[in-house]
């Protein structure tokens, strides 16, 4: 009882990474997901749309090194952040609470830290 | 001191059930927009092997394109957009109803708000389009 009414001091700021997170991917995600999951496939680009050379290109400029950076990283504390309480709500896990969040925070901490060091060797 | 009297004092818990969830419509359509999350960490993941793939080289990327032309991950992109869009939708109609947006000492009407949004995200989305495919 005692550990429970402690104060959330990490809280607020996973709070915000998951705000953040959903407005990235729900104004963001779209129009990626049409691009390179649909429109790709069916034929819709230009040929040379997705060319390597090209899109090392792209991605070589420092601007969209940080987009993609923000574009991968904030989705994942997003989608943390609401499996951590969807195991505890919806599936009604509510023993190890700790090990719950480190998992789901842990897991969106990795993806961080590889999606930087995947941008920076591009 | 207080743990000792809440131990003492009896506590009414209110049981809930299992599958609480499926009871109502809005509880189900609840559920149905925090899966969605689960659908954008999948999605994030797959930007991240975009990525890694580009990283690893010409050939390493051409096999992700490969990939990409599958049946199955383009059904897979399909359902994933699916959920995507609910996610979007959700978040512009709740952003609109917890906002207010005041203008000239009048409360701008919640549909003026949430048509803005929606017109930001086709923009934003437009931008994205022409910056990732045509410029």
């Amino acid at each position: 009882m005692a550990k429970s009414t402690r104060p959330a001091r990490a809280e607020p700021f996973f709070w915000l990474l998951f705000t953040a997170g959903g407005g990235v991917s729900a104004f963001l995600f779209p129009a990626h997901i049409v691009i390179l999951g649909i429109a790709w496939a069916a034929g819709w680009l230009p040929d040379d749309a997705l060319s390597y050379d090209r899109i090392v290109g792209l991605v070589q400029n420092p601007l969209t090194k940080l987009y993609l950076f923000v574009l991968v990283v904030l989705p994942l504390f997003h989608a943390a952040h609401r499996i951590r309480y969807g195991i505890r709500h919806e599936l009604r896990v509510e023993e190890n609470k700790h090990v719950v969040a480190s998992a789901c925070y842990g897991a969106a901490f990795v993806g961080t830290a590889l999606t930087a060091s995947i941008l920076l060797r591009i | 001191m207080r743990t000792e009297e809440r131990q003492r004092t009896p506590v009414f818990v209110r049981k809930v059930r299992r599958f609480w969830w499926l009871d109502t419509v809005p509880f189900r359509r609840f559920v149905l927009r925090e899966l969605t999350s689960v659908f954008v960490a999948v999605y994030s993941v797959i930007l991240l092997l975009f990525l890694l793939a580009l990283s690893r080289g010409r050939e390493a990327y051409e096999g992700f394109l490969r990939w990409l032309d599958l049946p199955g991950i383009v059904v897979l992109h399909v359902v994933i957009l699916a959920a995507v869009l609910y996610h979007t939708v959700t978040s512009i109609q709740l952003a609109s109803q917890i906002q207010e947006v005041r203008l000239g000492g009048k409360v701008l009407p919640r549909t003026f708000l949430a048509a803005g949004l929606a017109a930001g995200w086709v923009v934003a989305s437009a931008v994205v389009a022409y910056l990732h495919v045509w410029r």
